[in-house]
């Protein structure tokens, strides 16, 4: 046990005078959470202030005198749009949807003959798209009102015109309206213990071999679990530590969020701080040890690396699933390491409560894969003086 | 004391391809044997990948032999690592010190894995800096350091338990002549009685070196040992006055005949 305790201590002085790695991945893991949620939630303050500004930006309403008498009725103001308005949509440019009105708008409206409004917007544009949704709604109000008005000159009932009765009842608490703004928030979480794992993981088994000090340390009476058993607390350490300021780092991000209506929405206090860690800590524990377990394989830092980016890429896409898969969180998902955790993380943001079960699956899936990678790990140390 | 009997070994040959399956086995050492001595230096000499640094590493239970057997002060390494390790210093061909660590650190990191207390590792690494002339250097990173330096600290650190044995893998290599002569000063003094009377075995493949340093001469030949015994002995049994014919003769025409 001193053994490990040495080699402990060593590895994680070694870990920490790496200052160049560790300033990136410190910097990189504490600041990527809530920049992400701010530039967010400068989206969303951009979709609600579109939403808010009454104007709609039309080509030719002069020529239509009835719907823009409408569009004053509800409040909005026409502005005439943009010189090619069709090229600045695509580009991006601008922001709103374009109403596009015939020039014999009156007269074809006027003899009955339906004439043509034609909403242009690009769907890569989001901002455009938000108000093109908009528009069509007003148009929609704007035809309703025509055909209520005709059908009342002929002494038609208006019910006549609606036989259903549409209600439509939001289920999502107020936090879960935020979700689709927050779902990529426990991703970042993962990738930054990942990523600030990585390094040490990779100099404490590859490039102990790659530097030739493996071997001299394999002189040492200290048994093989001891030395396996260190490195892998120090890694473990360092990328509980990350876990530990990535997650704080989420704590004071609300105030950094642009959006009035998100910042209510977004919840993350202690509680939520303390869901977050006792799902992360054991999985940093058994990502360490995964990493390790396939880096000591390899000759070189290099080969180790190409190993544990299919380890990344694999942690990375584990979420996907959750996202592709329509049908919601499936009862198998708890046993996948990262793919529980970001289902799981998700579900504290939602405002979710967290049962004992939920927490315990992971638990035990991370202690068990740590001890088996260590396993691993100390029996790759005891053969590798001997490839 | 070292003992060594007729140890073989052999590895998979590399295959030449990714996925071709590896063909044959390539002999690394066929049957080396010597014994080595406490308060003397012994020297194994032999050309390039004549097999004396996986009869090293076999020593120092990192390879285990195929064949044959170690005796450490009458410890058998694959069955007591532990306990061998501990009467066992090893300075490996790859020196391995850690580059964001300070010499001393580096010293003291493995003195706490010898078991020592933070006290003595502290005052150890104190003592080995001042007896191997480089107390200028303990609190500096390792990272810069010369190829001399390097041994330096390397050495001091596979001292720092203060083992009845000391194994050496091509101790001199890269170093300029100053330091070839501060380390073989070095190594006398440790033989000795006042130095502890350790029982050194190094390798070598500078026959100046083996002849100026070491008090018996192990030959090893392709995996074999072919000669054993003084520089002085190894010359009269083969009639040269120089000790270069000697070897020569012992180490080529032997094998091959």
């Amino acid at each position: 046990m001193n053994a490990a305790w040495t080699v402990f201590v060593k590895e994680l002085v070694d870990a920490l005078r790496d200052r160049r790695t560790l300033a990136v991945v410190l910097l990189s893991s504490v600041a990527m959470g809530p920049l992400v949620l701010a530039l967010l939630s400068g989206l969303v303050a951009s979709l609600e202030a579109s939403a808010e500004r009454r104007v709609v930006v039309a080509v030719g309403l002069e020529a239509a005198p009835t719907l823009r008498n409408y569009l004053e009725r509800q409040g909005l103001r026409a502005e005439a749009a943009p010189p090619e308005h069709e090229a600045r949509l695509r580009e991006g440019q601008l922001g709103d949807a374009v109403l596009v009105v015939e020039p014999d708008f009156e007269a074809r409206l006027a003899r009955g003959e339906a004439p043509v409004l034609r909403i242009v917007s690009d769907s890569s544009n989001r901002r455009a798209e938000a108000g093109a949704g908009r528009l069509a709604r007003l148009i929609d109000g704007f035809d309703r009102e025509r055909a209520l008005l005709t059908l009342a000159l002929r002494g038609v009932p208006s019910e006549a015109l609606r036989s259903v009765d549409v209600q439509a009842t939001d289920l999502a608490s107020p936090r879960g309206r935020a979700a689709p703004f927050t779902a990529m928030l426990p991703f970042f979480v993962i990738m930054a213990v990942l990523y600030g794992a990585l390094n040490a993981a990779l100099d404490t088994t590859a490039g102990e071999r790659e530097r030739g000090s493996l071997e001299p340390l394999l002189t040492n009476p200290a048994a093989p679990w001891a030395l396996a058993l260190g490195k892998w607390a120090a890694v473990a350490a360092v990328a509980m530590l990350i876990a530990l300021l990535g997650v704080a780092s989420l704590l004071p991000a609300r105030w950094l969020i642009r959006s009035e209506t998100l910042r209510a929405l977004f919840v993350f206090g202690p509680a939520e701080a303390a869901a977050f860690l006792a799902l992360l800590l054991p999985l940093a524990s058994s990502l360490s040890a995964l990493m390790m377990a396939l880096a000591i394989r390899a000759r070189t830092v290099k080969e180790a690396q190409a190993s544990s980016a299919l380890l990344i890429l694999a942690v990375s896409l584990a979420p996907l699933v959750a996202i592709v898969d329509p049908a919601g969180d499936r009862p198998w998902y708890p046993w996948v390491p990262a793919l529980a955790q970001h289902a799981l993380m998700n579900r504290v943001l939602r405002g979710e409560p967290l049962g004992a079960a939920d927490v315990a699956v992971p638990l035990l899936v991370g202690a068990l894969l740590t001890l088996l990678c260590l396993a691993d790990l100390a029996r790759r140390l005891r053969g590798a003086g001997r490839g | 004391m070292i003992e060594a009997e007729a140890l073989h070994k052999r590895y998979a040959a590399r295959a030449p391809r990714r996925f071709a399956r590896a063909r044959g086995e390539v002999v690394a050492v066929e049957s080396v044997g010597f014994a080595a001595a406490d308060g003397a230096i012994t020297g194994l000499l032999g050309p390039n990948g004549a097999g004396k640094t996986t009869t090293l590493r076999m020593v120092a239970g990192l390879v285990a032999p195929d064949a044959g057997s170690v005796r450490v002060d009458g410890l058998d390494p694959a069955r007591e690592p532990q306990a061998a390790r501990r009467r066992l210093g090893v300075l490996g061909d790859a020196r391995g010190l850690y580059p964001r660590l300070s010499a001393r650190e580096n010293i003291v990191y493995y003195a706490a894995l010898q078991g020592l207390s933070r006290e003595a590792a502290h005052a150890r690494a104190e003592a080995l800096a001042e007896a191997l002339d480089f107390r200028a250097l303990l609190e500096r990173r390792t990272e810069g350091f010369s190829q001399g330096e390097r041994l330096k600290t390397a050495l001091a650190r596979a001292l720092v338990h203060d083992p009845a044995n000391l194994l050496l893998d091509e101790p001199t290599n890269g170093l300029d002549v100053l330091a070839t002569r501060a380390l073989r000063e070095t190594l006398r003094h440790l033989a000795s009685p006042a130095g502890g009377a350790k029982c050194i075995v190094l390798s070598s493949h500078v026959m100046q070196e083996v002849e100026r340093l070491c008090d018996r001469v192990v030959l090893v030949a392709r995996g074999r040992t072919v000669a054993d015994g003084t520089v002085a002995g190894l010359c009269a049994r083969t009639g040269e006055a120089d000790f270069e014919a000697a070897f020569v003769r012992l180490a080529f025409e032997t094998a091959s005949a």
